[in-house]
């Protein structure tokens, strides 16, 4: 078994870009697409937001930007290639895994059931 | 009118410099740079940088504005807080790179491992452990009547 990666949190918006990316999403507006679509439009990363998400993953080198970028963009992330590294990787498993067991967890408690109003 | 829940606070500081403070905090505080923009005269007009979980906003000092670093106020009375696992080595590092010693690290009695810097730009910050390991009881118990010798530990 790995060790765990000891990152310290990740922001919503941060978990959701690396979910995108594991998925295979590789430029900004694809994310972008991904991230809506997840939430049912609930969720939309603005262009500032998708931009400051992406540099703090590639500062904290769970990101890379991929060879296919355009260098005429630099702070449009949406026109821009990522993929994960393999910290990355291992940190979206690990958030990944840790929401699984709250979801279990609100499972138990009844509150995906449907089976629990209150009043 | 109603009162409003604020979606975040952040901190925007001034400093004569903007190279020199970047590579400071990146260096001394491990600081990211997301963003930077520029007066068409060349004046960077703000960085944001990523701090942890957390952003710090810096411009250079635009005296049109009276926005001005604490180097040219000739002081500051805000203080900045930085939780870090190792305060010792954080507190070296820093004062290695230019940073003056203001309050020498040590165990506080609020349950912390404490220590303040003043940056080479003025600004101070407190380094610090995390601050939730006492509950608030325990604290008021080990209040002391003041300071010792410019310091809050106790020996």
């Amino acid at each position: 078994m790995s060790s765990t990666s000891d990152y310290p949190a990740l922001t919503t918006a941060g978990f959701q870009v690396l979910l995108a990316l594991a998925s295979g999403r590789s430029h900004g507006y694809a994310v972008m697409g991904f991230v809506e679509q997840l939430s049912n439009g609930r969720v939309r990363l603005g262009p500032g937001t998708l931009y400051r998400t992406l540099a703090r993953l590639v500062a904290d080198e769970l990101v890379r930007e991929s060879e296919a970028t355009d260098p005429s963009a630099p702070h449009d992330a949406r026109r821009r290639y990522y993929e994960l590294t393999p910290r990355g990787a291992q940190v979206v498993r690990e958030e990944a895994e840790l929401l699984a067991r709250l979801v279990d967890a609100a499972q138990t408690a009844g509150l995906l059931n449907g089976d629990r109003r209150t009043r | 009118m109603t009162r409003q829940r604020p979606l975040g606070l952040g901190t925007h500081i001034f400093v004569p410099d903007a190279d020199a403070a970047v590579a400071f905090y990146s260096e001394a505080f491990g600081a990211a740079e997301l963003i930077r923009h520029r007066l068409p005269d060349g004046r960077v007009l703000f960085v944001e940088l990523a701090v942890g979980p957390d952003k710090l906003l810096l411009s250079e000092e635009i005296a049109e504005l009276d926005a001005l670093a604490p180097s040219s106020l000739g002081g500051s009375p805000v203080m900045l807080l930085l939780e870090l696992e190792d305060v010792d080595g954080t507190f070296d590092h820093a004062v290695e790179l230019g940073a003056t010693v203001e309050m020498p690290v040590a165990e506080m009695f609020w349950g912390e491992r404490y220590g303040i810097v003043r940056d080479p730009f003025g600004h101070h910050w407190a380094l610090c452990t995390r601050r939730e390991q006492l509950a608030p009881d325990e604290v008021a118990e080990r209040v002391p009547a003041q300071p010792t010798n410019g310091t809050w530990a106790s020996e």
